[in-house]
């Protein structure tokens, strides 16, 4: 076990002195992937917050209820103890048809003499904030309220949260297809990399071929150099990222007077900075497991 | 412990480059393989480490068939061979230190034995002040004493130099042969091959192969300045 681990520190440290002996083209590699990566990256990074904002919206969601003008005072008192008793209801708040009339004039100005409106068009309502979004739940309270007698129309105002996060799931849909496309890339450009690698190390290889090196065993540098240019390129794609996010809020703040309201990008979690450090390291390995092999293969001394 | 039978080896387009070659090869013996260039020297030498496959027959070495050996195996046997080869095949970018360390980072030998055993072999060729230098500032004669010093240092108990002295002068090549000689009497199997038998103070085998055909097999000679 010990020699185990300690060969793989070898090839770590073998991988650490290929990638420092070659700084240059190894930053190259680094910034290769960080930028390829940081494409999908800031897609999530939009889509999260676009989601954060679409979340809280959608609590915000409200049933408008309105009753029937013949409505009789104890049927609004029934509604309103069954609308207290329903779980999936957060709050309530009646408006009666005559203070929606009054409000209604004040705001429009209007006078029912003027206008010519001899009485009061609006029914009685009630505006109902629901502490659910499940669709399911929402249209049973629905058919539910709509068998109530008194009541004339409900209306569910949330379409377009529910067009808005259709968007973001087609949005979603299409970062993936751009994130597969990128990581296509990146395996060609690096496994293209560890490829001219082990050109340039083919000596060494056929070398240690001939004094009894494994396959494995001449591979695993290979595959640390690969894991390292992920690291590298992961930690340039979150570099990025924040620089990104900066900018943008600094901007944003700055134009607040003009457009009268800020929106503030919110950095990733970490857990999800992390997940992009670990994609890029494991795309890294991937690739150079596999130039790797192909090319060791063509090397293969024993015939 | 290594023993041909009925060995064919043919390469593609090729004559047969061997043609039934039936030998064995014991313990602690110095064997000479000779022969004009085109005979089979090297390709006997190959057979024997499984850089190559025969085409047929049967080539036992402590009582593994290499004919039939599994692909993933060969790494391991090879370990058991200290092998030199005329072009030295060393590292020119990397020290004679790490060029002699190779193989025991291949055979997973640690830090402190890597010293220890790197220097000791270093030492036995007369290189142990170089240790820090590159090859391509050595000499043919040093370069080719690196080489041994990396086929030793896993202390194989069969070394297989490919005409180790072909590109050196007299003195060198003298040199690289007391070598041998003093690894053969240490109890290690030493098989070289040679275009000219040289003179050596010792009994040794001698394989003499025309052609790809095994033309003498002369044990216990001597030849003698």
């Amino acid at each position: 076990m010990f020699n185990y681990f300690h060969n793989h520190i070898q090839a770590l440290n073998r991988a650490l002195v290929r990638v420092f002996s070659n700084l240059g083209s190894s930053l190259m590699m680094f910034i290769v992937i960080g930028v390829t990566l940081f494409l999908p990256s800031s897609g999530l990074l939009i889509v999260e917050n676009v989601s954060q904002i679409s979340n809280s919206i959608a609590y915000d969601a409200e049933l408008s209820l309105f009753l029937k003008k013949s409505i009789k005072q104890d049927q609004i008192d029934f509604i309103q103890s069954a609308l207290d008793k329903t779980l999936i209801i957060k709050k309530t708040h009646f408006e009666s048809k005559l203070t929606a009339w009054d409000k209604l004039q004040s705001k429009l100005n209007l006078n029912p003499l003027d206008s010519g409106i001899s009485e009061n068009p609006l029914p009685d309502a009630f505006f109902i904030s629901l502490n659910t979004f499940n669709e399911k739940e929402i249209n049973t309270l629905i058919s539910n309220l709509k068998i109530i007698d008194g009541v004339e129309n409900i209306f569910f105002d949330a379409g377009w949260v529910k067009k808005l996060r259709s968007i973001l799931y087609l949005f979603k849909i299409g970062l993936l297809l751009l994130g597969i496309i990128l990581i296509i890339i990146l395996i060609v450009v690096i496994g293209n990399t560890i490829r001219l690698q082990t050109l340039t190390h083919k000596d060494e290889i056929e070398v240690s071929k001939l004094i009894g090196a494994t396959n494995s065993f001449i591979q695993r540098p290979f595959m640390y150099t690969g894991l390292i240019y992920g690291l590298g390129g992961g930690l340039i794609t979150i570099c990025t990222l924040k620089l990104t996010i900066e900018i943008f809020n600094k901007a944003s703040i700055n134009l607040e007077a003009m457009l009268g309201g800020t929106f503030i990008l919110k950095s990733l979690l970490w857990q999800q900075n992390l997940s992009i450090i670990i994609i890029a390291m494991l795309i890294g390995c991937f690739a150079s497991f596999f130039a790797a092999q192909q090319s060791i293969r063509k090397f293969e001394i024993f015939k | 412990m290594i023993n041909f039978e009925k060995v064919f080896k043919r390469y593609p387009g090729n004559m047969d480059a061997l043609q039934n070659i039936n030998l064995e090869i014991l313990p602690a013996e110095l064997v000479f393989v000779t022969g004009p260039s085109g005979a089979g020297k090297s390709t006997l030498l190959k057979l024997i480490s499984s850089v190559e496959k025969p085409t047929s027959g049967d080539i036992v070495f402590e009582n593994m068939n290499l004919s039939q050996l599994h692909a993933s195996d060969i790494p391991y046997l090879r370990r058991k061979f200290g092998m030199i080869f005329q072009d030295n095949k060393l590292l020119y970018d990397r020290n004679c230190f790490e060029n002699v360390s190779l193989p025991l980072a291949i055979n997973d030998i640690d830090g402190i034995d890597i010293n220890r055993r790197v220097r000791a072999a270093l030492d036995k060729v007369g290189l142990l002040n170089k240790e820090k230098i590159m090859p391509i500032s050595l000499s043919g004669g040093e370069q080719q004493r690196l080489a041994i010093a990396r086929a030793i240092v896993s202390r194989p108990s069969i070394l297989i130099a490919d005409e180790p002295t072909g590109n050196l002068d007299k003195e060198y090549a003298d040199e690289i042969m007391n070598i041998f000689y003093s690894f053969q009497q240490v109890g290690v199997t030493v098989i070289i091959s040679t275009h000219e038998l040289p003179i050596t103070p010792i009994k040794f085998k001698k394989i003499h192969l025309i052609d790809g055909e095994l033309k003498d097999q002369i044990n216990n000679v001597q030849l003698l300045s």
